[in-house]
This record gives C-alpha cells, sequence and structure tokens, in this order.
C-alpha cells in the first residue's frame, strides 16, 4: 500500500501568538512548530496500511520553509519512508488554491494508492486544501474520515465519516484523497532508533521552478488583528432567586441581546 | 504557556548556546549525532513526558504500590506508560550501541531524564535503576551474564534494583550481614534481609534483577569483605526454565512521598535456595559500586532538578491567574483594581529565587554530564583527566545541593500558591513530598559533604579544586572585560574567594588536632561551595545572553530604555535573554553575597555542636 502524507507544519497550539506590528502575519520569533496533528493522524494511518498489507511506502510532502524539514523527520522518525519538501519563497505563505496546486503538482512524481490530507491546519483553518487537491488530480475524496478500510486488492476503500450527529459509511475507488479527522487513531510516538534512522532517510528538497508552475492566488489577506479582550462578567448578587431570574433574562434579553 | 515541566527554552540554552554540544559530535564518539537529531530527541521525550507519564503521576500518589499476598503492584497506569517508555528505546539512550543501546551523549540523558522525571518521578525510579544495574553488568560481568540480564534489562523487558541497606548498615554500608555461601558449582547461597529497596518488587516487568551486596563466609568485615552479586528474582534453572529463586517480599514503607515507587523489605534465602551469581571478584564489591555512584548520584540531583523544574513551572502559572489585592500603591483604595499575585513584590522576590537557583541547578547538573561527555570525546589523556577532576569533585555538589535547593524552590511553589498549594487540590505540594527523598537517598547529603571535604578537595594535593579556582578564575577575568556585567562578577568574585579561604582554613585544620572542625563544617561548606559553583553557571550564562540581547537590541535599534522595555514585550528572544542576565543578577547579589557570612560562620569554628554534653540537649 503507497501512501502520500500531505503534511503542514504549524504552531504548537500551546503557543501563544501575537500579531506583529503591521498587521501583516504573526511574530515567529520563539514559536514552536508542530505537525500539524491532524497531518499526524494522517501519518499514523498511512504507516498503519503498510504494516497491515506487509508492503509498500509511506511518503511525506510538505510545504513550508526550512523548518519544515523537522516536521519531515519526525514523520520519518514515525516510520515514514521518505520526504518531499517543497521549499520556496513565493509559496511558502500561499493560500490553500496555492497549496493544491503545489501539492498536485508534487505529487506527479511519486506513486500512491491514497493520499492522505488532514481535515484541517489548525493554523490559518482553512479546511480547504484537501478538497482542492482532489478537485485538481480528478479523484475522489471522501472527507472527515474516522476508520479506513481498505479491500485486499487494494482497489476500493471505505471509510467512516463524522456528520452532524452521527456517522456516514462511504465507499470509494481508489486513489483518493482522505482527509482525517480526529478519533481516526493514536499516532504513535517517534522512538529513538525512529529517531535514529530518520537522519539517513531521504528528504528530496524542491522548489517551485522545479516543479513548473506559476502560483495562481485566489486570496489575499489583508490584516491579521487580535480577538478582542473579553469583558468582565456581570454578577446579581444579594437578590432572590426570581429576583435574580428576572434580572438575568432582562440582561440578557436588552444588554446582550442574545434571546 | 507551554508545557509546565521543564523551560525547554532554558533547557536548549544551556545545551546549545552555553555547553555548545554541537562541538560534541565532532569527536569520533559522538559523529552520528547533529543538533537537529538533539532537538528531536528532546521534543520526543517532551511529548511523552507530558502526554505519557505526566497524567500517571496523580494516581501513582494517590493509589501508591500495594503488596498483597507477597507481590507488589503498581498504580494500574504506569503499566502502560512504562511500556511506551520502553517501546521509545528511551531505556538505553546513553548506552553505547555495541550494547543494544543508542549511545546519545550523556548531556542528552539527563536532560531527557529531567523531563520524564519532572512529570512522574516516582515511575522514573523503576527505569533508573535498572539503567544503573544494567551498567553495573556491562561493566563488571560475564559475557553469559550480560546476555542472560543485561539485554533484557536494556530494553527494559526486565528491571533491575540495587540492594545496599540493611537495618544496621544505611550510610555505614560496611556494616552489612547478607551473607553468601560458595557452592560446588561456582555459584552462591544467599541469604539476609534488605530494606529499604527501590523497585523491590512490582508487577512492571516478569522478572527482576537485583544487585545485592552481600559478605562471603569469612571475608573480612567493613567494607574490604564486601562482594556483589546478580540475583535475580526468577532464576533459569538446568532447563533454561524461569523459577523461583527464593527472593519475598516482606514490607512496602508508607512513605512521604514517591508512593508510585516501591520500596520493599527482602528477604533472601528464607527457604535456603536463593541463587546469586558473583559480579566481578569477590570482595571488589564496593569498588564496583563505586564505578557506579557518579552517574546515581547525578541521577538523584535530577530528582532534586526535575521537582524544581515543575515547581517552578506551577507557581509562575499559578502567579500569573490568581488575583488578590491590589497593587502596592493602591493599598488603602478599597476600590482598587485586584492584580495577579505577580505583581506583588514579595511573590516576585519568590519566584525570582525559584527561577535562578532552578536554572543554575540545570546548568550545573547538565554541565556534569556534559563533563562525562569530554572525558569520553577526550583528545588527550591531560584533557580526560581534566574533565573528570571536574566531574569527580563536583558530583557531591550536584547530588547534595541540586536535591536541597530543589527541595527549597518545591516549597516556595506551595506558599506562592498560599493555601490552595498546601491542598491536594493543586499538585504542588505533591512536588515537595516526592523531591524529599533525594536529599536522603543514595548517600544521604551529610555523607556527601564529608565526600567532598574528606576525599575530593584534598584529593592529590587539592588538584581537583585547584582546576576549579583555574576555570572560574579564567571567567572572571573575561567576564570582567563587560562592563554590564560588574554586578554579577563582582559578587562573585568574592564569593569564590571566600570559598577559596575556607578551604586553605581546612587545609589547615586536617593537619592539626583541629581536625573536627572541616568535618563538622563540611555540610554548610557543601553549601558554599554549591553556590559558588551555580555562580558559575550563572555568570557564564549571563555572558553568553548578555552578548545575544545586546545584538537584539541593536538589531531593533532600541537604543533607549522605553525602546528596550517595548522590545522586551514584543520579542520572545531578547525577554528570555533579559531573564537570563536576570538570573545571574539576582542570584549573584541574594545568595552568593551571603558567601561572607557563610565563610565567618564556617571559620568561626564554633565547636558547641560537638562539645555540648548529649544531656544538654534536651532531655529526650
Ligand atoms: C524511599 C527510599 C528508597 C531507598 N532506596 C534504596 C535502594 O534502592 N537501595 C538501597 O540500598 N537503599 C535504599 N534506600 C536506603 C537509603 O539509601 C538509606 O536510607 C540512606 O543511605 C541512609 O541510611 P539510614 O536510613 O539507615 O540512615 P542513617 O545512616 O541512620 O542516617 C541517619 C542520619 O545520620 C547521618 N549519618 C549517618 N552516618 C553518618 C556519618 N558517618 N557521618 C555523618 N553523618 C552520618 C545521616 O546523614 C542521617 O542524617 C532507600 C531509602 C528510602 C527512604
Amino acid at each position: 500500500m503507497k501512501s502520500l502524507v500531505c503534511l503542514k507544519q504549524v504552531p504548537d497550539t500551546e503557543t501563544q501568538i501575537k500579531v506583529n506590528a503591521d498587521g501583516s502575519g504573526i511574530v515567529t520569533d520563539g514559536i514552536k512548530y508542530v505537525i500539524n496533528p491532524y497531518d499526524e493522524f494522517s501519518v499514523e494511518e498511512a504507516l498503519k496500511l503498510k504494516e497491515k498489507f506487509k508492503a509498500g511506502e509511506v511518503v511525506v510532502l510538505s510545504i513550508g520553509p526550512d523548518r519544515c524539514v523537522e516536521a519531515i523527520r519526525t514523520a520519518l522518525a514515525m516510520g515514514a519512508d521518505r520526504g518531499v519538501h517543497v521549499c520556496d519563497e513565493a509559496v511558502n505563505n500561499g493560500d490553500p488554491f496555492v497549496m493544491a496546486q503545489t501539492l498536485a503538482a508534487a505529487s506527479g512524481n511519486i506513486e500512491y494508492d491514497i493520499i492522505f490530507c488532514g481535515h484541517r491546519a489548525i493554523d490559518d483553518d482553512f479546511a480547504e486544501t484537501g478538497a482542492m487537491l482532489a478537485e485538481l488530480l480528478k479523484i475522489p475524496q471522501i472527507t472527515l474520515v474516522t476508520k479506513i478500510e481498505v479491500s485486499a486488492d487494494k482497489k476500493t476503500i471505505t471509510c467512516e465519516r463524522d456528520i452532524e450527529g452521527g456517522k456516514e459509511t462511504v465507499e470509494s475507488p481508489l486513489p483518493c484523497v482522505v482527509s482525517s479527522q480526529k478519533g481516526l487513531n493514536e499516532p504513535r510516538y517517534a522512538s529513538l532508533p525512529g529517531i535514529m534512522k530518520a537522519k539517513k532517510k531521504p528528504v528530496d528538497k524542491k522548489t517551485f521552478a522545479d516543479l513548473g508552475l506559476t502560483p495562481d492566488a485566489k486570496l489575499v489577506s489583508k490584516n491579521f488583528s487580535m480577538p478582542g479582550s473579553r469583558q468582565a462578567g456581570q454578577k446579581f448578587e444579594g437578590m432572590e432567586p426570581q429576583e435574580v431570574a428576572k434580572t438575568v433574562v432582562q440582561a440578557l434579553r436588552s444588554e446582550a441581546k442574545v434571546i | 504557556m507551554a508545557n509546565l515541566l521543564v523551560d525547554e527554552r532554558d533547557a536548549k540554552f544551556v545545551l546549545y548556546e552555553q555547553l555548545n554540544i554541537e562541538e560534541l559530535c565532532e569527536a569520533e564518539t559522538y559523529s552520528e549525532f547533529s543538533r537537529e537529531m538533539f532537538d528531536m530527541v528532546l521534543e520526543a521525550a517532551q511529548k511523552l513526558a507530558e502526554k505519557e507519564l505526566a497524567p500517571t503521576n496523580v494516581e501513582g500518589d494517590t493509589v501508591g504500590v500495594k503488596l498483597e499476598n507477597g507481590n507488589v503492584s503498581v498504580p494500574p497506569s504506569f503499566h502502560s506508560a512504562y511500556q511506551k517508555y520502553c517501546e521509545g528505546g528511551w531505556a538505553a539512550l546513553p548506552i553505547s550501541p555495541d550494547h543494544g543501546g543508542q549511545g546519545f551523549p550523556n548531556v542528552m540523558y539527563i536532560a531527557t531524564m529531567e523531563l520524564f522525571v519532572s512529570a512522574n518521578q516516582s515511575l522514573m525510579m523503576y527505569p533508573g535503576l535498572t539503567i544503573g544495574s544494567a551498567r553495573l553488568v556491562q561493566l563488571y560481568g560475564s559475557e553469559e551474564q550480560q546476555r542472560m540480564y543485561m539485554d533484557k534489562m536494556y530494553t527494559g523487558e526486565w528491571c533491575g534494583t540495587m540492594c545496599l541497606t540493611e537495618p544496621q548498615a544505611g550510610s555505614d554500608v560496611g556494616a552489612l550481614r547478607t551473607k553468601a555461601v560458595k557452592r560446588p558449582d561456582g555459584t552462591y547461597s544467599i541469604s539476609g534481609g534488605k530494606i529499604f529497596i527501590s523497585a523491590g518488587d512490582h508487577d512492571l516487568t516478569e522478572n527482576i534483577i537485583h544487585m545485592v551486596l552481600a559478605r562471603i563466609e569469612g571475608a573480612p568485615a567493613g567494607t574490604k569483605g564486601i562482594s556483589i552479586f546478580i540475583v535475580p528474582k526468577f532464576r533459569y534453572d538446568d532447563a533454561g526454565n524461569l523459577v523461583d529463586n527464593d527472593v519475598s517480599t516482606m514490607a512496602v514503607e508508607k512513605k512521604m512521598g514517591i508512593h508510585g515507587s516501591s520500596t520493599c523489605a527482602l528477604n533472601f534465602g528464607e527457604k535456603d535456595n536463593c541463587i546469586g551469581y558473583l559480579l566481578g571478584e569477590e570482595n571488589q564489591g564496593m569498588k564496583i559500586m563505586f564505578n557506579m555512584m557518579n552517574e546515581a548520584r547525578l541521577s538523584v540531583g535530577v530528582q532534586g532538578l526535575a521537582q524544581a523544574s515543575t515547581a517552578y513551572m506551577h507557581a509562575l502559572k499559578y502567579a500569573k491567574e490568581r488575583f488578590q489585592g491590589p497593587e502596592i500603591s493602591t493599598m488603602k483604595d478599597p476600590t482598587a483594581p485586584k492584580v495577579p499575585i505577580i505583581q506583588h513584590p514579595d511573590v516576585r522576590r519568590m519566584l525570582m529565587w525559584m527561577k535562578s537557583v532552578t536554572e543554575g541547578i540545570r546548568a550545573l547538573l547538565y554541565y556534569a554530564a556534559y563533563c562525562e561527555d569530554r572525558i569520553h570525546a577526550a583528545k588527550t589523556p591531560e584533557e580526560s583527566a581534566k574533565y573528570q577532576g571536574f566531574l569527580d569533585i563536583l558530583i557531591p555538589i550536584c547530588k547534595a545541593w541540586g536535591s536541597d535547593m530543589g527541595f527549597r524552590v518545591t516549597e516556595l511553589a506551595i506558599q506562592v500558591h498560599g493555601g490552595y498549594g498546601f491542598c491536594r487540590e493543586y499538585p504542588v505540594e505533591q512536588f515537595m513530598r516526592d523531591c524529599k527523598i533525594a536529599s536522603i537517598y543514595e548517600g544521604t547529603n551529610g555523607i556527601q559533604a564529608l565526600d567532598l571535604v574528606g576525599r575530593k578537595i584534598g584529593y592529590k594535593q587539592g588538584l581537583l579544586f585547584k582546576s576549579i579556582v583555574a576555570e572560574t578564575g579564567a571567567l572572571i577575568k573575561s567576564a570582567k572585560k563587560n562592563y554590564r556585567l560588574k554586578d554579577i562578577v563582582e559578587p562573585f568574585e568574592t564569593a569564590r574567594n571566600h570559598l577559596i579561604e575556607v578551604t586553605r582554613y581546612f587545609g589547615l585544620k586536617s593537619i592539626t588536632e583541629d581536625f573536627m572542625t572541616p568535618i563538622l563544617y563540611a555540610s554548610p561548606y557543601l553549601e558554599l561551595f554549591g553556590d559558588v559553583a551555580v555562580g558559575f553557571m550563572l555568570l557564564w550564562q549571563a555572558v553568553v545572553a548578555d552578548r545575544r540581547l545586546e545584538e537584539l537590541y541593536g538589531d531593533a535599534k532600541a537604543d533607549t530604555e522605553e525602546k528596550k522595555a517595548e522590545l522586551l514585550k514584543s520579542n520572545r528572544s531578547a525577554a528570555f535573554y533579559r531573564g537570563k542576565v536576570a538570573s545571574a543578577e539576582f542570584f549573584a547579589n541574594t545568595i552568593l553575597s551571603l558567601a561572607s557570612g557563610k565563610a565567618r560562620a564556617i571559620m568561626s569554628g564554633e565547636r558547641s555542636a560537638i562539645d555540648l554534653p548529649e544531656e544538654s540537649f534536651a532531655l529526650v
């Protein structure tokens, strides 16, 4: 089973994010970066498929600046076989469409039965790249996947996916794009022997020119700002319960205007 | 706020900016490694510590170990955490690949241990003792013993213990009575009782390999007649099956802390069927143990460091979140807004003390481990001897100063939390209870002080001490060139001179009939030595941090105080380096400046503690 895992490096969820002075982005100094958590599910699932079929390859594909190699190496330390790193000023901060274009172009030289994307990246939260990638490659996609079953002949895949209030089971021919959702699996930890081996696994570095593409961004981000600070709550004290209830209802209606 | 275990920015600062451990990779021994790999290891260790080990820490404390029908069980959640630890290959991180390990530098072992132990000290006792006892087999065991025991210990499949203590033989190991009688086949029958044996029995692994100190029938009394034996809980019979080896668990102690670590009273040979296999040669037990001592003592120092580290992180978080009282300048105004307690000067003082001391212990312990690596990477015998000297003299300080001051940091963490800190609802009181043992086992801190005064400072006409004097002298000389560091260098130089003076004073006393003075004042001397050793580390760090900070100010064209303050608010690196310089300033002026008083107290030679008749202490 050959899997292509699209993986993004994102700021750790626990990092305190600050917007830079001109509002063009965030302050990157001192940020800790990690593999996008949804992409970790993808890596784990790809490794499991390879283990199950006792054959195949797990290729990790990532777009981003030099530091992305850390994320790729971590996936290699978990057990992936090799990495492809597209690093180009022109795309490192691209919009979802540029990302999808690039992934599509880069996937051209890679053999795969299945492509994994995270359901979304926790930094910009677009949740669009995987879908666009499938469209560009003209292959089916199954989103928000929490369970995967691949037929013995590797021709079809059956997935369970999250829908409002329940699960839906979907079948699709392979190859297809699957977007990983929380609940798919428990990603393994990188082991020390894995880290030692990761060093020797190949990571191909590519520029935009290597892929022969010009970015075609559909989106311009104008400004970043922090959410306004929350207002302190109101306390209603020293009243009878009925009175409190009345006052709260009134406040909700006239001040907060939520009912 | 990131993880609440270890300030990873500071750990990396010590590794890469202070010690520059990447240089180790230039040596043949470590040529396989790189900064990138070290980073990955720290990352992976932190993840495991946070996600698997830390969540079991409270259950370890509240459920603890249980002894039922002669078998000890660990808190249930420990099983999967331990398994993940072993699966990751962590059990043999610094062990050479020739013996099934990964061969990482020791400094990386200590850095990862800080993470793991701060997550769960009790749990880490099991692998901690295992790697220690397996190393003994590696160094002294026969090929057969290595295959039979060591291999399984380095994967964590079997655990190990160190069995020294007996009721009458605690600090005085030489008084032990456990007996070994040679059998015709060359093995030994072991009989006797040990107490306080950590990991003495448990259900984490199917077998436990005890390293037992015992006296062979007819051997001399005292430490000269001690041998060391491999005594498995289950031994192989002739057919290669594991059979019971007559080691029984009589009790597990009920303790102040580390409830998840079993502390066992063990009986060997109750049915006269306990077989021990000699490790090394007869009567070499103490010598063999001595070879393990540096590592073991450093590991116990790490317990002090790790608990201090997580206690500081928790206290800092709490101090930013807890609102109480108005700011001092508006104290009298009842309508003044309440502020987080981190804005109160006394709370800041406590936090600053915790910060500087914790960072100081971290630097000192990492440095000691790094010295060990430099020994392995040395190009010349002189270089190797130099680092061996640093290591030998610093070890009792790492162990005793690290555990004593680490404990004080955990105590302050409770103080910062106020009444909540005293309650189980918050984790800091557990940190303090768990930490306390570090000043007691592996040679009490009193014994460490005697080691320093009795053995280390006089060794080879004071050679080790002189090398520390030279090393600190060189740092002072270069740091003096930077006027911004004046308020750090001066108190440090003064404290160092006091230490030299006291050491000379001890030297003189030891050759007169007043040799009791150095013994009586060994612990205060170790404290002073520790202050200076940590002051050394923090000054070294300040030199590096100040340089980086000035670069950042320069890059940002921050040439006024306002602009600098602005940069510190927006730039994480600048804020970090400013904090490093502050740690050194605070330590120099708050702790090192006490050196003159400490030196005076020691050199008073005041003897009431020894001269006072016992009757005069009090009637008990
Ligand atoms: C939780 C726990 C785990 C332990 N794990 C192990 C283990 O795994 N293996 C093992 O073998 N042991 C273990 N021990 C035992 C531990 O190492 C001993 O408790 C320690 O060595 C001190 O011995 P003791 O308790 O008999 O105290 P004592 O030796 O009676 O000491 C009492 C006090 O007297 C002081 N003192 C004693 N002799 C001198 C001296 N000559 N000069 C100056 N001061 C002196 C000590 O510093 C101490 O303050 C453990 C103990 C505990 C509590």
